[in-house]
């Protein structure tokens, strides 16, 4: 496997940008596993105190939860921009 | 059942082997090939590229499958118990009704509005799970028997930003467009710019600005990056069978591509199609009735 990957990674340029677009979307998606963590937690603790409220609070959950994990697409779109155009 | 699913398992399990034995001589392979488009019927107009692609032939398939599940679950025949059908259009009507619309939309434009956003949600629901169906439209021939035909490929017309911008526009223009009917232009510009000391006006006004474009650059990124993450995904790990030429990890990586596929199909394409259209509604609402 690594022997294909220096392969494809005919020069060292190509390699660094390798590197670069995976570190960024990793670091990228820390955040957001964070961010996701935290709504989901969250949740948990307020239905476990107002159970009445999941109906409510479902619908809130779901738009946090697609909000703050957009934002690694945003990184990888970024990412995959500055690894095509540069 | 039982039976059922270990045919379907052997299945799957040879479907790459007779795959692999013609990716032999093909080139290398690459998942951004899947997301080429290739005009079907060239029509353009001028500098207009009008062109029929692979996105419009699915667009119009969207298009007409949101119109007969409209039709089919929302026109039942009232009787005294609720059919399957009319249970499936009421749990579609009440998630537009109560999650999407009464959420963001003030209630003197819900029977205005409210048409908008629940077809942007039926219709980014439809287009996103059309996209996980393997459907015979992509430019790919294959021979089975001496018989030429097309191969089945999953592709999302929503991961192409066209679309996605397009969807985003719309939504761009008539919340502006509600915003200067309601309020008049200048009560409405002056709407955008918030509650602060007049010396910081000439940081915050083009930071207002670009904030209501940019609202157009995350409507239109998210949904586009999601179906585009999705698809790669599930691509990227088929596709390791091949780069790595080794036939005996098939098993793990269509696991792996398997649990992506139910992850998008269960939950992504919902949530998505779902903010698209409470996003578009929170939008229109706060332009009709601006905080303050």
């Amino acid at each position: 496997m690594f022997t294909l990957l220096a392969q494809e990674a005919a020069s060292n340029v190509d390699a660094g940008k390798a590197i670069a677009l995976a570190l960024g979307i990793g670091l990228g998606s820390l955040g957001a596993g964070i961010g996701i963590g935290n709504i989901f937690g969250s949740m948990i603790q307020a239905v476990a105190r107002q159970p009445e409220l999941r109906g409510e609070l479902q619908g809130i959950q779901w738009l946090g939860f697609a909000l703050t994990e957009a934002v690694v697409f945003y990184g990888l779109i970024g990412g995959l921009l500055a690894f095509v155009l540069v | 059942m039982r039976r059922l699913l270990a045919f379907a398992t052997t299945l799957a399990l040879v479907a790459p082997a007779t795959a692999f034995a013609q990716a032999e001589e093909e080139e290398k392979f690459d998942p951004s090939l899947e997301f080429e488009q290739h005009p079907w019927v060239p029509i353009e107009l001028g500098p207009l590229d009008l062109s029929i692609t692979k996105a419009v032939g699915y667009l119009i398939l969207a298009t007409v499958l949101t119109i007969v599940i409209g039709i089919v679950s929302m026109r039942v025949r009232f009787r005294g118990s609720p059919t399957r059908r009319q249970t499936v259009g009421e749990q579609i009507y009440e998630i537009a009704q109560t999650q999407v619309a009464e959420q963001g939309l003030p209630h003197k434009s819900i029977r205005l509005w409210f048409p908008y956003v629940a077809t942007l949600m039926l219709f980014i629901w439809v287009i996103n799970i059309i996209s996980f169906i393997p459907l015979p439209l992509s430019n790919e021939r294959f021979e089975l028997l001496g018989v030429e035909l097309p191969t089945l490929a999953v592709y999302a017309a929503t991961s192409s930003i066209s679309v996605t911008l397009a969807l985003a526009l719309m939504t761009f223009v008539f919340t502006h467009f509600e915003g200067l009917r309601h309020n008049g232009p200048v009560e409405y510009f002056k709407s955008w710019i918030p509650d602060v000391p007049k010396a910081m006006y000439p940081l915050i006004v083009p930071l207002e600005i670009l904030g209501q474009f940019m609202r157009l650059v995350s409507l239109s990124v998210r949904l586009y990056a999601n179906m585009l993450a999705g698809h790669m995904l599930i691509l990227t790990f088929i596709g390791l069978i091949f780069v790595l030429g080794n036939l005996y990890i098939a098993p793990f990586v269509i696991g792996a591509a398997t649990l992506f596929y139910l992850f998008e199909v269960v939950i992504v394409v919902s949530i998505q199609a779902f903010i698209f259209a409470a996003l578009s509604a929170i939008y229109i609402g706060s332009a009709i009735e601006p905080e303050h």
